[in-house]
């Protein structure tokens, strides 16, 4: 499969600490890419680097075959990036119906189509329209942010943490929802839950102390219990 | 270090001894005047200076300490007898009014964003510039009152070695103060705050005592303007005066004490040069202007000030020298 | 009866004043975090330039036009060389803003003279309606008519448009609404730009209210300005309007019975609600 995105080599500083020391790794088209690590070692860093809201001070990240590092955000989603972060990122004051709207770039058919099949995906949405996003469930919350990543048409999408502080059947339901969209879109994930990643991951890479240090593909990292256990901290 | 160190207090005391000797010299007495307010306002923006930068607290209120030391001073050397004791006593009235008004406008700002405290302040300054023109039995509104100063502040050059030994003794206060465990709690507040809350620190607590010494240190510089004129009235809590202070500090450069005593000197001395020179030139009655101007491009590209750039150019030579740049690694 | 009504007349148009500038100040604030000390600065050049063109063309409305072109153009220059360069940090923020407000009111002085101007109310608004015992100023219900329609205008446009949609948003969120590929910059930049005109508006509306304009009234609306945000809660919109409107109220009111506490009143609401609701009355959600 083709490579969508690739990151080669970038360090990134946020005020005077050095957090990505040396990060590469690759997205290919049609897979979900798991980056896994300890708390800290600048996964949600490498997230926010490629979406340009932390610039990376040296680096390539080439996307579609073109460099976008030092793009401000505005335009690195614009060349088809959708972005859920690890807060959620919903506008608490605004309606569910207003939070997608935020999102849609376009209001053609293609787009209203997206936007249909993305509430059939999480029938919740509908049933909490005119509600404040503020006052939504943790679950509920994480579904309207995936949804708003993927109301324009999007090739990648930049999931952070999406089981964070969610009921175990309620992190099911997410992931369901992240198989599905899978068919249609590429997607890159952050995640902590390594049951939930090696579940829907196609291909992983370890970052550990701001470098990416191992990488393969999921089956692989399934079975070596002894990198599960040095870098994630599990038997 | 050591060498350093010992280098720029000979360079201060170089400078007091210059100062000190400078009346024996001088018979000008415009000069000995102006200089005198060159002392009175370097207090004034040391206290400031005390806010500003080793705190990075905002005050745009700063006039409001001035003006109470100033009117505590004239109403008692007014409505009592001219002497010594009612304008010590006058002194303390200042320091506890400003003390007072300063612990509640940073008990009231100083747990929330910056922006507050330099809106309450402005705003009570505010208030006392319309309480000043409005209690007139007290204050005699707008047009201010004139008063007789003490015998021994009669004298000019006994009131230009008062107001030295004042500065001097402020400055080495501060100095003190800054330097000691408490100053530096406050430079760990300044430069990050959550993290000095989080290593047990009561951030709130330490504003709280920054602001405090700061208002009571302007009042002095109030009461001591109030004797240099003889007269007080409510310009002394107009913008322009807070203003000044931070012209001084910002422009000296913050963090630094004596930084804000040499943009006292600057702007006093332009000042008195620019509206001289608007007799013959009408542009220069807009004087302020240029110092707007000044002021902006010096927050903007040089937000150091005079001394606080060139402490850093003297840096950077031992920096070259040593080579030997840290780096921080810590992963997020 | 009568003299209820006239005060209540006049908090409201004075409030209403206030909202003007306040509105712009709270926008600003909550989509980015700016505090702008400047903004009294736009309210004295839109009532100067204001006056002026309605001197020479002797149409108000003109003069009303060019005071909103002054703040829409020094909302710019503000937004591009004074804001921008800083952004992002708050002390210099303040300090600069500061700066360019003296700047700005040094150079009305050079631009207009040091003393002020007076004016009035065209003749179509000038006068009084009597209804029974009661006179009512023309001019007065004209500014609360004006307030409540820009009001209006504004709720419409952040309620009911994708650019009011996309600002309101930004005030919760930045980073987010930057995400979904909106350059929230420029955003930054029009809003700055119509709160300035707001500002400006407010000036050119005071003018004939008062009958003289001169430069200091910017820092001391300004004052108000802040204490309205401060008690209506920063970023919030209709908190603006609900404390101008109380802050209007209360000082048209204790100026006429108890004069020397009218600013002091304002003050101790301010103090209250920093003491038990430091984040307003009104809040913005992220």
């Amino acid at each position: 499969m083709s490579t969508l995105l690739k990151v080669e080599n970038i360090e990134t500083y946020i005020g005077q600490y050095h957090i990505l020391q040396g990060v590469s790794f690759e997205v290919k088209k049609g897979e979900v890419t798991v980056l896994l690590g300890r708390n800290g070692a600048g996964k949600t860093t490498s997230l926010r680097t490629v979406m340009g809201l932390t610039p990376p001070s040296s680096g390539k990240i080439i996307y579609k075959g073109e460099e976008i590092q030092g793009l401000p955000t505005f335009k690195t989603a614009s060349k088809g990036i959708g972005y859920v972060p690890e807060d959620q990122g919903i506008f608490g004051d605004l309606t569910v119906e207003e939070n997608m709207k935020v999102a849609m770039k376009k209001q053609d058919g293609e787009t209203k189509d997206r936007m249909n099949w993305v509430i059939d995906l999480f029938p919740d949405l509908k049933k909490f329209w005119k509600k404040a996003g503020g006052n939504l469930s943790g679950g509920q919350k994480q579904m309207l942010s995936i949804a708003r990543a993927y109301l324009n048409n999007n090739d990648l999408i930049l999931i952070d943490e999406p089981s964070k502080g969610l009921a175990p059947i309620v992190v099911e339901k997410v992931m369901q929802s992240i198989v599905e969209m899978k068919e249609r879109t590429t997607i890159l994930l952050v995640e902590q839950n390594f049951i939930m990643a090696s579940k829907i991951g196609d291909r992983f890479y370890i970052i550990d102390d701001g470098t990416s240090v191992h990488d393969g593909k999921m089956e692989m990292l399934v079975k070596d219990d002894e990198m599960k256990k040095k870098y994630l901290g599990i038997a | 270090m050591k060498i350093l160190h010992n280098r720029s207090t000979l360079f201060l005391g170089a400078a007091l001894l210059i100062l000190v000797l400078f009346p024996l010299f001088n018979d000008s007495r415009s000069m000995m005047i102006l200089l005198t307010q060159v002392f009175i306002f370097g207090v004034f923006a040391m206290s400031y200076d005390l806010l500003l930068g080793y705190t990075g607290i905002v005050s745009f209120g700063h006039a409001m300490f001035f003006g109470i030391g100033a009117y505590s001073t004239g109403i008692f050397l007014d409505r009592m007898e001219p002497n010594m004791f009612w304008f010590l006593v006058s002194l303390l009235a200042g320091f506890v009014i400003a003390g007072i008004v300063s612990y509640i406008v940073g008990l009231l700002t100083l747990r929330l964003k910056s922006h507050f405290y330099a809106m309450l302040t402005l705003a009570f300054a505010g208030l006392f510039l319309v309480v000043a023109e409005k209690w007139r039995t007290l204050t005699f509104g707008n047009d201010g009152f004139t008063f007789r100063t003490p015998e021994l502040m009669k004298d000019r050059m006994t009131f230009y070695f008062i107001c030295l030994g004042v500065m001097a003794l402020v400055f080495i206060i501060l100095r003190r103060f800054t330097h000691s465990p408490a100053g530096s709690v406050l430079q760990a507040i300044r430069e990050n705050e959550q993290r000095a809350e989080s290593l047990g620190f009561q951030v709130l607590h330490y504003k709280i005592i920054a602001s405090v010494i700061a208002g009571v240190l302007a009042s002095l510089a109030g009461s001591l303007y109030a004797v240099s004129l003889r007269f007080v009235n409510t310009s002394v809590f107009t913008m322009d005066v807070t203003l000044d202070a931070l012209l001084m500090t910002i422009i000296g450069g913050v963090g630094t004490l004596i930084g804000p005593i040499i943009g006292a000197g600057l702007i006093e001395f332009a000042h008195h040069w620019l509206t001289e020179l608007a007799g013959t030139y009408p542009i220069f009655e807009r004087w302020i202007i240029f110092f707007g101007i000044l002021y902006i491009l010096v927050v903007m590209f040089f937000p150091a000030g005079i001394v606080g750039s060139l402490r850093k150019l003297g840096q950077k030579k031992k920096a070259v020298k040593k080579q030997n740049p840290q780096q921080k690694k810590i992963a997020g | 009866m009568d003299l209820i009504i006239n005060l209540a007349l006049n908090g409201l148009a004075t409030g209403m004043l206030i909202f003007l500038l306040a509105a712009g100040l709270t926008l600003i604030f909550g989509l980015m975090d700016v505090l702008n000390f400047a903004h009294g600065g736009l309210f004295a050049w839109g009532a100067y330039s204001g006056v002026w063109v309605y001197a020479l063309t002797e149409s108000f409305v003109l003069g009303i036009m060019g005071a909103l072109l002054t703040g829409l153009i020094l909302g710019m220059i503000t937004e591009k060389f004074i804001i921008q360069p800083v952004y992002g940090n708050h002390v210099q923020q303040i300090l600069i803003t500061l700066g360019f407000m003296l700047v700005l009111s040094e150079l009305l002085k050079v631009v207009w003279g040091p003393n002020q101007l007076s004016t009035s109310a065209p003749d179509y608004l000038a006068g009084s309606w009597v209804i029974g015992e009661v006179i009512i100023i023309k001019y007065r219900v004209f500014i609360i008519a004006v307030g409540f329609l820009v009001f209006g205008i504004v709720q419409l446009v952040l309620n009911k448009t994708r650019v009011g949609l996309v600002v309101r948003a930004g005030v919760m969120n930045k980073e987010m609404v930057e995400a979904f590929g909106i350059n929230i910059k420029k955003v930054f930049m029009y809003v700055f730009m119509v709160g300035s005109a707001l500002a400006a508006l407010g000036g050119i509306l005071l003018a004939p209210y008062s009958g003289v304009i001169y430069a200091e009234m910017g820092m001391e609306f300004a004052i108000l300005a802040f204490i309205v945000v401060v008690i209506g809660g920063m970023g919030s919109f209709p908190g603006s309007l609900f404390a101008a409107i109380l802050v209007g109220l209360t000082g048209s009111f204790m100026t006429y019975y108890v004069p020397e506490l009218s600013l002091a009143v304002n003050m101790i609401l301010m103090a209250l609600v920093l003491v038990f609701r430091p984040q307003g009355l009104f809040t913005v959600k992220g």
